[in-house]
């Protein structure tokens, strides 16, 4: 290596630390303030708390973030797990298939892609309540998983097409039929890409705010986005709890993305000549 | 014959729950809410007024509308910026052998703001920006650039660089993230034969990288340009459109229709909007993609 | 075939799960010889939930008959979740309502029980009210609302401060801004706003309007059906207010704060005074510790309004149309606005109560008291503008006045948006 190298990786990983530097530091900064008061939040904005409240913690877990969490995780799973299902069948059905009118279905499924989800808000909200589904957990999940589809679709599809045909051919010979090549041997090819379309589901569906502002009223049904802003109050907030509340709602999926983050990149990246 | 006949049902039956949902949750209310911007209604009274076009014709006679269709720009130009042109580079950076021991913990921090909820994004940065209290300000004044300090949410001219900047520190790790990992299915052969004849690190990453992953780029682009019209919690939660209706797009312009002011047909009629602008750049989209394949 | 069962299995046991989730989340139907109503109200933060949590609690032992499934939703998403409330299958039979016009459109809808015949049938209960509180909650000489609290905004002070340059409490306007001048001469931060929600300042000219135009014309311009808002009045007022802030009497970046994180400033001693609300005395109190008072707004010597109103409003319950069970509403809101239970909400929350005599020396704070008292001998209230007009003249006013205080529009500009949707409303 070079002087001129060693001098080049100096300023780039000093710029990289500050860069990290700027996200790191207000996520600490949001857990710590989480166990301050509202003076010593004011007054001491930047330093440690005076005082350790964990107590914010309980407060806001209590104040309804612990029943917003429990909505999160049930309609989070439940949405991710229909979508790999139903994903994995519309992909494997995408892309070992031929047949007349596959590109305009693709196309279809594509362009979903790309619609804002504003563009329906209104007419879900009237069609969510003809239906009378307004104001359940189907109200979050049916729309959810409808948007979150295609982009699941588009990137198992690719991933499909990669995978040899000879397996299933030998497959097929042995008496196998599409049921069965789909589900032992596709799915079990395809783990590595489900597993990276259901982190990008789940972080989406975990954070959605939306769908959840407008198609549920009941707080026994609100997710956690739309929680937190509930815990704010026009006159006087307790911005420790509000501040726990956010800390809370946080982590979850900064440790689930830290713990499968490899997956999560594997998946993408398989079939790469570099692993 | 009956052999294809046989796999395109089997196909079919393979993709028809998917469609059936993409159709009546994603597709339908496309064409419903063209319907509901016919007519005047809200949300609370039964029955409804048939205006016609009324709607379409007011929107572009409100300057609110070009507010918000210039702040929608706003988002695409700047996020094309940092987002591709900001997340092309440092991914390129991630992958030279000088980095790539340390590219592993800064991938995962600078993707982290991604996991977050916007919420949680939006209220944080609030209080970041807050002129009294603030980060943002506190560092200025740490390094003697007091002058620069500066109510960055509270003044209508400051307040939508102050939100597109949260949505740029938020993305621009996921799409480094994209890029990545198109990068590292870039064969290493390329770069070891670039290397012999001597070329630079910028000239490889202009006659390698960037060819080699164009057709990310692409999506990239595409995503990053539909999602600037798809803005909407951030600006809700951290300016509701404020100060005045400086940071006003097209959805909270469309919500604030709907659910503050009563009016469900000019709520539709953004919606239509937003539908024809994201439509349009789909299609180009399409075109793109196909000549990308091409290649 | 085996594989498909088992997908089949995998699927119905997830929608199982859902479907549980879904019944347990909304009580199940198993209990249907109870009556349930639906009670909506907007305080679901911790410190405010558990009285409604008692009070519903008793209620459900004394009428055990009668189940309450309450509902609570902040103030601000209130005002949009609301109305997409009111347009589901299942509208709550209670909800939380602000006075005035916000109230109104509700009724001209069809939306709001007319509970007048309830009123009357029971003398003694409405009796119990403070007359100018159940006022606002009316339409053509009908009530639709019941009040749950009796909210007045003042300017509180920094006792202190006021002490140091010998200050005493304005009695009129041009006292005012002596006083302000004063405080600013001596490197004080006048006025500590907060006006991230615009509403902020949006009181002040809530106020500034009613003393600045004649009474009988802003009634005329407030009523959606009649608005044009073509007083001078309505201009002067704008212009009051741009220049508190023009002098310097606000705190900078009034725009960049909200209003509870301003509320921290005024805490820290950072500002002299603060207008607030009622309902907020007691945590000024336990913040400044005696070391606080209040006054109204001055009376304007040129103003051609009354100059003896108050700005605060009551805000309560409307009960639903549709409801099914009129009379438990009715029961329920009885007993939530009950001597007993309004002296508890004095007690516990420190708000004031629209029940006569409720809040008094022995249930609340002395300065809660003093400005219930100073509400009662008022000639009149004037409502909140955000509530008290039309939606979208509402939402003219709330976004231009941060662009007002920042200097980028206009009183007349503003004026003329306000004139145009005036005008739009009518024709609507």
């Amino acid at each position: 290596m070079t002087i001129k190298d060693r001098m080049i990786r100096l300023v780039i990983l000093v710029w990289f630390a500050l860069f990290s530097l700027t996200i790191i530091y207000p996520m600490i900064w949001l857990g710590l303030s989480g166990l301050k008061s509202n003076s010593d939040f004011f007054l001491n904005t930047w330093s440690l708390p005076k005082e350790w409240l964990w107590g914010n913690y309980k407060a806001a877990w209590d104040a309804g973030i612990g029943q917003f969490f429990l909505n999160s995780v049930l309609v989070s799973t439940v949405s991710v797990v229909t979508v790999m299902l139903l994903g994995s069948m519309a992909a494997f059905g995408l892309s070992r298939f031929r047949f007349k009118g596959m590109n305009v279905l693709l196309i279809i499924i594509l362009c979903g892609l790309m619609l804002a989800p504003q563009v329906g808000l209104i007419s879900l909200y009237k069609m969510l309540q003809v239906i009378g589904l307004y104001n359940t957990y189907w109200a979050l999940i049916l729309p959810y998983v409808s948007f979150q589809l295609p982009f699941s679709i588009f990137l198992m599809r690719s991933y499909f097409l990669s995978i040899p045909r000879e397996l299933e051919e030998s497959a097929i010979i042995d008496g196998c039929n599409n049921w069965k090549v789909y589900w032992h041997i596709i799915v079990p090819m395809g783990k590595p890409i489900i597993a990276s379309c259901a982190l990008l589901t789940g972080m989406n569906v975990w954070n959605e705010f939306m769908f959840a502002l407008v198609f549920v009223e009941d707080s026994s049904l609100r997710t956690i986005p739309v929680g937190l802003m509930n815990l704010r109050s026009q006159l006087n907030t307790n911005f420790g709890i509000q501040l726990a509340g956010l800390a809370i709602s946080a982590l979850p999926m900064i440790i689930v993305y830290i713990i499968f983050q490899r997956q999560f990149v594997r998946g993408l990246t398989a079939g790469s000549v570099k692993g | 014959m009956t052999k294809t006949n046989q796999n395109a049902r089997t196909a079919i039956l393979f993709i028809l729950p998917a469609l059936l949902l993409i159709l009546s949750f994603v597709f339908l209310p496309i064409v419903l809410n063209l319907f509901y911007s016919l007519y005047r209604w809200n949300a609370f009274e039964a029955g409804r007024v048939f205006v016609g076009l009324e709607y379409y014709i007011r929107l572009f006679k409100d300057p609110i509308f070009y507010t918000a269709l210039k702040n929608n720009f706003l988002f695409a130009v700047i996020s094309l910026m940092f987002q591709v042109g900001g997340g092309l580079i440092i991914a390129a950076i991630l992958e030279d052998k000088l980095i790539r021991k340390f590219q592993p913990f800064f991938r995962t921090v600078i993707f982290m703001p991604s996991v977050v909820s916007i919420v949680v994004v939006g209220l944080l940065w609030q209080l970041i920006y807050n002129p009294e209290i603030g980060l943002v300000n506190g560092a200025l004044h740490a390094i003697g650039q007091s002058d620069w300090a500066h109510s960055w949410l509270g003044d209508s001219k400051t307040a939508i660089y102050a939100v597109v900047a949260v949505s740029q520190w938020q993305y621009t790790g996921y799409m480094t993230m994209l890029f990545l990992i198109a990068m590292q299915k870039i064969p290493a052969e390329y770069y070891e034969a670039a290397m012999m004849d001597g070329a630079s690190r910028i000239k490889t990453f202009f006659s390698i990288t960037v060819p080699q992953i164009k057709e990310m780029i692409l999506v990239g682009t595409v995503v990053t340009v539909i999602g600037a019209f798809k803005v909407f919690d951030e600006v809700y939660i951290m300016t509701f459109g404020g100060p005045g209706r400086s940071t006003e797009v097209l959805g909270t312009m469309l919500y604030r229709a709907a659910f503050r002011n009563d009016e469900m047909g000019y709520a539709s009629t953004i919606g239509t909007m937003i539908f024809l602008i994201t439509l349009t750049l789909s299609l180009i989209q399409l075109k793109l993609g196909k000549s990308g394949q091409e290649v | 075939m085996r594989l498909k069962t088992k997908v089949l299995v995998v699927v119905t046991l997830i929608f199982g799960l859902l479907i549980t989730g879904c019944t347990s989340a909304t009580g199940g139907e198993n209990s249907s010889d109870k009556i349930e109503l639906k009670f909506l109200h907007k305080w679901p933060q911790p410190q405010y939930a558990p009285y409604f949590e008692d009070v519903v609690k008793e209620f459900e032992k004394q009428n055990p008959n009668i189940k309450i499934n309450m509902e609570a939703i902040a103030d601000e998403p209130m005002k949009d979740k609301l109305r997409v409330v009111l347009g589901g299958n299942d509208v709550p039979d209670i909800m939380f309502s602000w006075s005035g016009e916000f109230a109104k459109k509700f009724v001209r809808a069809g939306a709001a029980l007319d509970l007048t015949s309830y009123l009357n049938e029971d003398t003694a209960w409405k009796n119990s009210f403070i007359p100018a509180s159940l006022q606002p909650f009316s339409s053509d000489g009908k009530n639709y609302g019941i009040p749950l609290r009796f909210n007045g905004k003042f300017f509180v002070y920094n006792k202190d401060i006021f002490d140091k340059y010998q200050l005493k409490e304005p009695k009129n306007f041009d006292e005012f801004l002596q006083v302000l001048e004063t405080l600013k001469q001596g490197g004080e931060t006048p006025i500590i706003l907060g006006n991230q929600g615009p509403w902020a300042a949006i009181h002040y000219l809530t106020g500034l309007n009613q003393k600045m135009v004649p009474n009988d014309v802003r009634l005329k311009d407030y009523n959606p059906r009649t608005g044009e808002f073509t007083d001078p009045g309505y201009i002067k007022a704008m212009e009051m207010l741009r220049d508190l802030n023009k002098e310097g009497y606000f705190m900078e970046n009034v725009n960049a704060s909200s209003h509870d994180m301003a509320l921290q400033l005024f805490f820290a001693g950072k500002g002299a005074i603060f207008y607030v609300e009622l309902e907020e005395f007691p945590d000024i109190e336990k913040n400044l510790k005696g070391n606080w008072d209040f006054f109204a707004m001055p009376p304007i010597k040129e103003g051609k309004g009354n100059q003896n109103f108050i700005t605060g409003a009551p805000d309560g319950f409307i009960v639903s149309s549709k409801t099914e069970h009129p009379k438990e509403a009715i029961a329920f809101l009885k007993f939530l606005t009950s001597k007993e239970n309004a002296v508890k909400l004095a007690e516990q929350l420190g708000w004031p109560s629209p029940i006569d005599g409720a809040t008094n020396p022995d249930t609340a704070l002395k300065q809660v008291v003093e400005g219930v008292d100073m509400m009662k001998e008022a000639e009149g209230m004037v409502e909140w503008l955000d509530t008290d007009v039309h939606a979208k003249v509402a939402g003219v006013y709330l976004t231009n006045i941060q662009l007002l205080l920042d200097g980028t529009k206009s009183p007349e500009e503003i004026m003329k948006e306000v004139q145009d949707v005036a005008k739009q409303v009518q024709m609507d």
